[in-house]
């Protein structure tokens, strides 16, 4: 599903990612783990298309297409998508009326109709109680005032209106409690299937353990310099990087 | 005051037409090929009279308007035309004690006309002048509202927008506090794209002996194209001690990391463009407290954005 070759990233001339080399497959779920300022959040961004990373050279097929050709909507619309590790506030605009807007971009991708009202609100209630959203939260503005759990979950129910097949969450984890980090996960864990992958960006065990993953690979100095299964997060966490 | 409704019409056509039965309170205008003057004056508390401006006129549109708000009254104006030949206001009005008057304006004007709108308003003790402007500009606008509290517990609130993709645009808002324990609340924010070049100068001046004052005064500016230009001006001109006056002018290009997060969940450039114009401009929305007209504000701004 996803193939990075070679890849070498820079942001404001800083050379991040450095030969990186990656293969997802249909289903999978690869965690990376890494120190601050390892390239962790550089390879999610760059996936995700910010034009604040430069991509110096290398290669990401993502469905077969050139994903380094395509602007950020094309990527998101083709089924890649960010949950940011700092999601942004959009202050005048109603979280209900961008969560509506996002679905029918991906509708019309579809061929199908904008959602109408009803409709909308319906699957709203319905994915808002899987993450113990409550509704009056899509009538503040995007992300505006939000509590830092609040956003987070927003992202994953994002997430799960989009429907995407490959899912890359940056430190999704960061900034929940211990109750809506088990609810985020469950909700992740329900949307586990054969066609959706995902890259879990964490610094902590406990995220993997509701969110079991695949593969562990270790980031250091914009590579990996370690791939394993899960055993790898549970040396870390007790060990530490320098270990 | 009256929670009984009257709503009339006023339509400026070849000449000018008043739909709606008025008892007491009286409108006086008169005027043909778009040169109309007159009054609009209320005496009856009984009503709250809601007058909706209808601009059908192939001419420039020039009206000179006296306005006199009773005791205790209240006055809604809604203009929500279009003006394709231009137009030239200049209304003079006097709020008298207890009452309220609202202004709406949400106007879209031929990009080619000139257009020029002068409001003189005094407020008497414990009145209120809510003034909720919007407009696409024009090729020159000019825009200027001076607002007097004269009494005790006077108040102002009002928010402004234009956004524009050629225009030459001057707003001009001067608030004098005259009496003490009087309040205003000013927002203004504009969206200038192309070679827009719009100007915002807010000037707030609060006499010597007013006391008790609150002011505030926020100027917003989004910068869409590099030859777009915006220039806001906040003033003070603070002569007491015992006041509370805030104000803060900002201006600059979109926030990229707004729009790469829009872009990240599929919108495209222009439509990301157009959410966070959107989202800009509908911050202040929130101010109207009238349901209607903040619903109709929102439109407005979708359909401008």
């Amino acid at each position: 599903m996803l193939e990075i070759k070679k890849l070498n990233v820079s942001v404001e001339d800083k050379h991040i990612l450095k030969d990186l080399n990656l293969n997802i497959g249909k289903g999978e779920i690869h965690a990376i783990m890494g120190p601050n300022g390892s390239g962790k959040s550089t390879i999610a961004h760059t996936l995700a298309g910010n034009p604040n990373y430069e991509v110096q050279s290398g290669q990401i097929e993502f469905h077969k297409k050139d994903l380094l050709e395509l602007d950020p909507s094309e990527r998101s619309l083709l089924g890649l998508f960010l949950a940011f590790q700092y999601p942004i506030e959009l202050p005048g605009v109603t979280n209900a009326t961008y969560l509506k807007q996002i679905v029918n971009v991906h509708r019309k991708k579809e061929g199908l109709n904008p959602i109408d009202a009803g409709e909308f609100l319906k699957l709203l209630r319905e994915k808002s109680k899987r993450l113990d959203i409550p509704m009056d939260m899509h009538s503040r503005f995007v992300n505006t005032g939000f509590s830092g759990g609040e956003k987070k979950k927003n992202e994953v129910l994002q997430m799960d209106l989009l429907n995407p097949s490959l899912v890359i969450m940056d430190e999704t984890d960061s900034g929940l409690d211990v109750d809506a980090l088990k609810s985020t996960s469950e909700a992740v864990n329900q949307l586990r299937s054969s066609d959706r992958s995902f890259i879990i960006i964490t610094h902590y065990l406990r995220l993997l353990e509701y969110i079991e993953p695949d593969f562990v690979h270790v980031f250091q100095d914009g590579a990996i310099v370690e791939s394993g299964d899960k055993s790898v997060a549970s040396r870390i966490d007790q060990e530490g990087y320098a270990g | 005051m009256s929670e009984k409704i009257l709503n009339c019409s006023l339509i400026l056509s070849d000449v000018i037409e008043l739909e709606g039965n008025l008892t007491k309170n009286k409108i006086n205008l008169k005027g043909e090929q778009g040169n109309f003057d007159g009054s609009i004056k209320l005496t009856d508390s009984t009503e709250r009279l809601i007058v909706n401006l209808i601009n059908k006129s192939d001419f420039k549109i020039n009206l000179s308007l006296n306005i006199d708000v009773g005791p205790n009254c209240f006055l809604e104006i809604r203009d929500e035309s279009n003006y394709d030949n231009g137009s030239d206001f200049k209304i003079e009005s006097k709020l008298n004690k207890d009452s309220i008057f609202e202004l709406f304006r949400l106007n879209k004007f031929n990009p080619e006309s000139v257009n020029s709108f002068n409001h003189k308003i005094d407020l008497s003790g414990n009145c209120e002048f809510r003034d909720f402007n919007f407009s696409n500009g024009s090729q020159e606008m000019n825009s200027k509202t001076i607002i007097s509290l004269k009494e005790q517990n006077a108040s102002y609130i009002g928010s402004g927008a234009v956004i524009s993709n050629s225009t030459n645009a001057k707003n001009e808002l001067v608030i004098n506090h005259l009496s003490k324990s009087a309040k205003s609340d000013c927002s203004f924010k504009t969206v200038s794209r192309g070679k827009s070049n719009i100007t915002f100068s807010g000037m707030v001046f609060v006499d010597k002996d007013c006391s008790d004052t609150e002011s505030n005064q926020i100027s917003k500016g989004l910068v869409m194209d590099e030859e777009a230009r915006i220039n806001l001006i906040p003033m003070l001109d603070i002569n007491n001690d015992d006041v509370v006056c805030a104000h803060g002018a900002a201006s600059g290009k979109p926030d990229e990391n707004i729009l790469f997060y829009l872009k990240s969940r599929g919108i495209s450039k222009e439509d990301a463009e157009k959410i966070y114009i959107e989202g800009f401009l509908g911050e202040f929305v929130d101010k109207i407290s009238n349901e209607e007209m903040q619903k109709k504000a929102f439109n407005y701004i979708t359909s401008i954005s």
